[in-house]
């Protein structure tokens, strides 16, 4: 469903990525993890479009998308929920969540009721969105902000999303939750590309992983291969 | 000090602010989008003016020269977007703000040579017959600038609260990359922005210029009062602009009455400077001050 082949990506002179390669079948859930610096994130925004990359091929669902704008790539299917949540602070929870159906909704009028069954499948599973339909969502707590980040993501029926660092700066508790809810994602058959710093709770949903090291994939695997070798363990696994 | 003129001079002069309030809105509306405003906002206020003077005079109706000069005005704006716009925010530069100057000065020199230099007058079936509100004199003329006024904005801020692509609008001015990822075109959006912000200028031109008259130099007066009230006001509050500008409005017509014409202009520049001087920084962020 989403490949990705020696991708070069950075910021101005300094390359961050080296040629990353990987790939996300239809319906599993793969997890990206390393370092920080390793460039995780430049990864997932190279794919997505925020970041144009240099060199490489990114495939989405059997169509080159690499150096498209990242609109253009949301719309062919890709739903990337960012680092740092990035939700719309000044607008409500549900206009949050109806700007993630933006491209396939009425641009005028009805679209509230066009998006109604999506609505309520993310209130479904984020109840906690349910009771917040009205508030401005730069008011909600930092959990909240990631469930709302994951169900705007949702919004769109992606083919693939693209979760970004979801535990990060979140309390342990909340962490649990966040995991639950990737597997429940993963049992409803959303095909998933995670970057995770909690190496461990990634590997335990994930079907399979990469490990990044300075801007490439070092070690690939299932998590139970990854789990034997002594290197990934005494890295990330410690 | 009577204060029946007092009270007439202050009403008179707060609905003249409203224009002002809707050339400052026109800047609040790009730069929601793109953090970019046209310094060259006047003068397209200036040439659709002139241009709806022409639909008049080519014997169109008052209500069917309107929407055309909206859409003049709207088409402009866009023209100041692709020329002037676009490409220095591709570059994360600030030479918008110079392109913008200059597209400004060239659509005054086409209207010199166009229209020619002199004032003219511009033909509306309002009457300026005083009707009596509440012990003041209002003419028909200084209500439509009013009405005219309040309607377009507060058409624009429905749009955005209500239509989905009003709320993509305010999608990309919270967050224009994460704007991006939802699918909606942050490019497309700042063409919207300036095309509104174009059709906003083209009415304050035929709202303002049955009053004023129209002519090259139109702009100048106007777009200084709407700096002010845009910076003091800030560039976020469409109701912020509405009420300074009407305070703007009405400060105006008292000092020209009780200190005579020629002090008309003062208090707009006693505002910008103080505005400026109580928060250096200003509300269009340093980069654009500096520059000024």
């Amino acid at each position: 469903m989403l490949i990705v082949e020696d991708l070069h990506a950075g910021y101005g002179a300094s390359e961050v990525l080296t040629g990353a390669t990987l790939s996300v079948k239809k319906g599993t859930l793969v997890a990206l993890i390393g370092a920080n610096g390793a460039g995780k994130t430049t990864t997932m925004r190279a794919i997505s479009g925020g970041l144009k990359p240099g060199r490489g091929r990114v495939v989405l669902d059997g169509q080159e998308v690499q150096g498209l704008d990242a609109s253009r790539i949301a719309r062919l299917g890709l739903a990337h929920a960012p680092e740092g949540r990035k939700v719309f602070g000044p607008l409500s929870v549900e206009d949050n969540l109806l700007l993630g159906a933006y491209s396939r909704l009425p641009r005028f009028f009805g679209y509230r009721t066009s998006a109604r069954a999506d609505l309520d499948r993310v209130y479904d599973l984020f109840p906690r969105l349910r009771d917040r339909t009205k508030q401005a969502a730069g008011t909600l707590s930092g959990g909240e902000q990631q469930m709302l980040a994951i169900g705007r993501a949702l919004m769109a029926r992606p083919k693939v999303m693209l979760l970004d660092e979801p535990s990060m700066g979140l309390a342990p508790v909340i962490v649990q939750e966040v995991f639950r809810t990737i597997r429940r994602l993963k049992e409803e058959g959303i095909t998933l590309l995670l970057v995770e710093q909690f190496a461990k709770s990634a590997l335990e949903v994930a079907d399979y992983a990469y490990v990044m090291e300075r801007g490439r994939i070092a070690v690939e695997g299932t998590p139970a291969e990854l789990g034997r070798d002594e290197r990934v363990l005494a890295a990330y696994l410690g | 000090m009577n204060p029946s003129i007092i009270g007439q001079m202050a009403v008179s002069g707060a609905l003249m602010g409203l224009v002002y309030a809707l050339i400052a809105y026109g800047f609040q509306l790009t730069y929601a989008t793109s953090k970019s405003i046209n310094f060259g906002q006047g003068e397209l206020v200036m040439v659709s003016a002139f241009f709806s003077l022409t639909l008049t005079n080519l014997g169109l109706p008052y209500w069917a020269m309107i929407p055309g000069g909206l859409l003049f005005g709207a088409m402009m704006g866009l023209v100041v977007e692709r020329a002037g716009v676009r490409l220095a925010l591709e570059q994360k530069g600030e030479g918008w703000i110079l392109l913008t100057i200059i597209i400004g000065l060239f659509f005054f020199s086409a209207a010199e040579n166009l229209w020619g230099r002199d004032d003219r007058p511009f033909p509306t079936p309002i009457s300026a017959d005083p009707i009596h509100v509440v012990g003041v004199d209002i003419t028909r003329l200084e209500l439509s600038v009013a009405v005219g006024v309040l309607a377009i904005m507060g058409a624009i801020e429905l749009f955005k609260r209500r239509t989905l692509l009003g709320k993509a609008f305010e999608a990309v001015s919270a967050d224009r990359d994460a704007a991006e990822l939802m699918g909606i075109s942050a490019t497309r959006t700042v063409m919207l922005s300036y095309g509104l912000s174009g059709a906003v200028a083209a009415l304050a031109g035929i709202l303002v210029s049955p009053i004023t008259t129209v002519g090259p130099t139109m702009a100048s007066a106007l777009i200084l009062k709407a700096f002010s009230v845009a910076v003091v006001a800030g560039l976020d509050s469409g109701f912020g602009v509405v009420l300074v500008g009407m305070f703007l409005g009405a400060l105006e017509s008292l000092a020209s009455f009780y200190l005579g014409s020629g002090w008309r202009e003062a208090p707009g520049l006693v505002l910008l400077i103080l505005a400026l001087a109580v928060r250096p920084t200003g509300v269009f962020g340093k980069a654009t001050i500096r520059k000024v």
